[in-house]
């Protein structure tokens, strides 16, 4: 591809241009249509009475009245962390201290404790996360061997002192604000790529029922009732 | 012009001229294939003399210094450390615009008392660097006109970044600060105390658009001296690089260019990727060079935008925004933030690009070029925008070369440097466009050439969406990107894999790497060390606005206050990516 320089030059000083009263009406009609584009529309909603959502905004004009009405995020949306738990509602983490050699921002503190379950083996006593450190990069996400831990949309966090921006389990298992089972409060989860091994249907992701797969295989499962829910710090 | 016309030089055609010259003193090394040229002194009294040879003899023809890299070898392994046990190392970038060639200058420096001649006189460009690496590595530079502290404050002590520095010290710095006396010192006659005056532009000030603060000697209206002074933002991203893998790094370059995050990332992976001779997939490549361009495309509208509202034009600023909002939410939807994207990764991307990608991008096109337009036909022909862009803030083109501008304020003074067409990466080299070029070396000309600019960045993501390859977006060698997540789900390999990666990180072979891309000011380059580990030993990072920043205050020299503004504006100073 052979380079290519365009030299540039800029715009000659004509008569229009320095009379300036054509620039001046041109560009009022510029200005003006921009006011008439974000303006009619209003007037059109009013007449039907804003059948939208009620929160003011109009298509195209490029405003987002929050509170009332939210900006859309994508399904990667990397906000508030959450805990992912199995069916019986203990934490899928095995605290194998990953995400907290991954993250940059050292802002994770595990402590490991032996579960009650014995095909549990290890689960995390203490999980916490500090807020006002993390960056929101994902990268605890990534480095999960267990799909423990995934993002929401939730992004309002702010706190009134450092203290309760240290978050503990409790509040690290709590669902995203709008969501129901992996619904739009979800946001960055792992990316599973892609790999030639794969085969459509044939990979679960996450969540392998891992009882009943030891069970199958004859393994002698020790039946203790399921631990109680954390209790709040 | 000519940088662009000659064809990369891939042979060192100087190689005999230098051997003649200085024989066993100044050594050519061998280098990986994708790394620049090296020079190593081997006598350090000869550095002067090789530099302005270098510079002056038209075979080498370097005259446009890039970067001053420092670095400290205490404890480091046997590769890196030069045979006669130096300390500290000086890598100093150099660029021919005429035969378009990197090189590297090394020269190693004692333990004790490292001290080089300063290469202000050479290349003017390397006047801050110099008080940089003195800042920092604590490397005196005899002879250099102004070497005091840059990044950090007066009242530091030590120097950061020297390896028995321990990182997370703290200083309660209370000295006074001593710019506004030194430049009260530099009036001429007794009479000028009297009848000028000294004000301070920032820290906090609107028109700098980030923490940075400008010193001006005022005669009234004009600026009789002007000093300007960073290190506000300075977040020790180079130090606390060293203490985490390489991948870790990744969201630190999100935080330098905060105007176009996404390069900072891309560049960074590539000069590892091309470190250790990784080459990442043909998808990868595509959508990293589509998310560059938005991201020099909203680059560039922030800079105008910003910028016409300093001269009063608040409109553009509206319609600037609204073309950058708009290409946020792809950005968003790609890595999951708006900002501090993250996305890049050692080896690929994080993630495949959403489904709707290609739509997504295209819709785009309408809204940006809208808005280009109406930009372009507020100001381009305005009679006061004229007035107050056009013959202010002239860098000749020689003043551009010596003082070390690239990109958009380089072709605005008659550089034709671009690295995409330069030193092509990521397959810049199979798409067609124009490098614009204008030389006037006005504010004008930086506002004229970062329009056209964006224009040739939508052709660029036009062509490329057009031919986006499909497949995987991250290599499959698993030494340096996570496997992915079924391999660790279900295989005992996957999860060694992932657990080496998560651990121990990418593991970098010794030895020293240089690699840049076009960033959104310019020249954005990545001196990386690497010592084997999973940790880089030293990185470094050429902000490309880091030489504009220091050519400032020669610019406004004798110039009206308000005409500064609008220099300083159009200059696009980012302080996250001047202070790291």
């Amino acid at each position: 591809m052979p380079a290519k320089v365009v030299k540039l030059e800029a715009p000659a000083d004509n008569f229009a241009f320095r009379v300036y009263l054509v620039e001046v009406v041109k560009g009022m009609v510029r200005t003006l249509g921009h006011l008439l584009r974000n303006v009619v529309p209003i007037f059109v909603a009013e007449g039907k009475k804003l059948a939208g959502n009620g929160d003011g905004s109009v298509k195209g004009m490029p405003i987002v009245s929050f509170p009332e009405a939210r900006r859309d995020y994508s399904e990667r949306f990397r906000g508030r962390h959450i805990l992912k738990t199995r069916d019986d509602g203990s934490l899928k983490c095995v605290a194998c201290y990953m995400c907290q050699t991954a993250c940059p921002a050292d802002c994770i503190r595990i402590e490991a404790g032996e579960h009650p379950v014995l095909a549990y083996e290890k689960y995390p006593t203490v999980f916490e996360i500090d807020m006002l450190r993390c960056v929101m990069c994902g990268y605890c996400v990534d480095a999960c061997p267990k799909d423990a831990i995934w993002m929401t949309k939730d992004y309002e966090l702010a706190f009134f002192d450092r203290k309760s921006a240290i978050y503990g389990i409790p509040m690290l298992t709590e669902k995203p604000s709008d969501t129901a089972a992996d619904g739009p409060g979800y946001g960055y989860r792992p990316y599973y790529g892609e790999s030639p091994a794969r085969k459509a249907g044939e990979f679960e992701p996450s969540g392998l029922p891992l009882l009943p797969v030891l069970e199958a295989r004859g393994a002698a499962i020790n039946r203790m009732p399921p631990p109680p829910p954390p209790k709040p710090a | 012009m000519s940088a662009l016309a000659s064809a990369p030089s891939s042979s060192l055609t100087y190689a005999p001229v230098l051997d003649k010259r200085f024989g066993p003193k100044a050594r050519i090394e061998a280098r990986p294939a994708k790394d620049i040229a090296t020079i190593t002194l081997t006598d350090r009294s000869a550095y002067i003399e090789v530099a302005r040879f270098l510079r002056d003899d038209p075979a080498c023809a370097f005259d446009l210094l890039l970067d001053l890299v420092s670095i400290d070898l205490l404890n480091a392994p046997a590769p890196l450390r030069p045979r006669d046990g130096s300390r500290f190392q000086l890598h100093v970038i150099l660029y021919s615009t005429r035969r378009n060639d990197h090189l590297r200058l090394i020269v190693n420096l004692p333990e004790q008392n490292p001290r080089v001649p300063t290469l202000v006189n050479l290349w003017p460009a390397v006047n801050w660097f110099e008080r940089e690496a003195w800042d920092l590595m604590g490397i005196e530079f005899e002879g250099h006109p102004n070497l005091k502290r840059l990044l950090t404050h007066n009242g530091f002590v030590g120097h950061a970044l020297r390896k028995d520095y321990a990182a997370g010290q703290r200083w309660l710095c209370t000295e006074e600060d001593l710019l506004q006396t030194d430049l009260a010192a530099q009036t001429e006659t007794p009479e000028d105390i009297f009848e000028t005056m000294t004000v301070n532009l920032g820290p906090s000030h609107p028109a700098t658009h980030g923490t940075l603060r400008i010193v001006l000697r005022l005669d009234g209206e004009t600026i009789v001296a002007a000093e300007g002074e960073c290190g506000y933002l300075h977040r020790c991203f180079e130090k606390m690089s060293e203490s985490h893998t390489y991948s870790q790094v990744i969201p630190y370059t999100d935080r330098l260019n905060y105007c176009s995050p996404m390069i900072n990332g891309f560049g960074y992976a590539r000069a590892v990727e091309d470190m250790l001779g990784v080459e990442i997939p043909p998808r990868a490549k595509a959508i990293r060079v589509i998310l560059s361009e938005f991201n020099r495309i909203m680059d560039h509208m922030v800079c105008i935008g910003t910028n016409l509202v300093d001269l009063g034009a608040l409109t553009n600023f509206w319609y600037a925004y609204q073309a950058r909002e708009a290409i946020y939410g792809l950005l968003e939807a790609c890595c999951g933030a708006r900002l501090t994207s993250s996305y890049a990764r050692v080896g690929g991307l994080s993630a495949d690009v959403p489904p709707n990608f290609d739509e997504w991008s295209r819709s785009l096109f309408p809204i940006i070029k809208t808005q280009l337009d109406d930009i372009d036909g507020l100001v381009s022909k305005n009679r006061i925008a004229h007035k107050r862009m056009r013959g202010t803030g002239i860098v000749s083109r020689e003043n551009a070369i010596a003082w070390g501008f690239t990109g958009p304020c380089g072709r605005a003074s008659g550089l034709a440097y671009d690295v995409r067409k330069d030193k092509p990466y990521e397959g810049y080299d199979e798409l067609d466009f124009d490098v614009p070029v204008m030389t006037d070396g006005d504010n004008f000309a930086r506002y004229y050439v970062r329009m056209e600019e964006m224009r040739q960045s939508l052709r660029i993501i036009d062509q490329q969406l057009r031919k986006l390859p499909k497949g995987p977006v991250t290599t499959d060698d698993y030494r340096v990107i996570l496997p992915p997540k079924e391999m660790v789900y279900n295989e005992m390999e996957g999860l060694i894999y992932h657990f080496k990666v998560v651990f121990e990180g990418t593991k970098v072979a010794p030895g020293y790497f240089y690699s840049s891309v076009e960033g959104g000011n310019g020249e954005l380059g990545y001196t990386i060390v690497a010592d084997g580990s999973g940790n880089p030993y030293r990185l470094k990072v050429r902000p490309p606005c880091f030489p504009l920043f220091a050519a400032y205050e020669k610019i406004i020299k004798g110039g009206m206050v308000s005409d500064a503004v609008a220099t300083l504006g159009m200059l696009n100073i980012i302080a996250g990516e001047l202070d790291r």
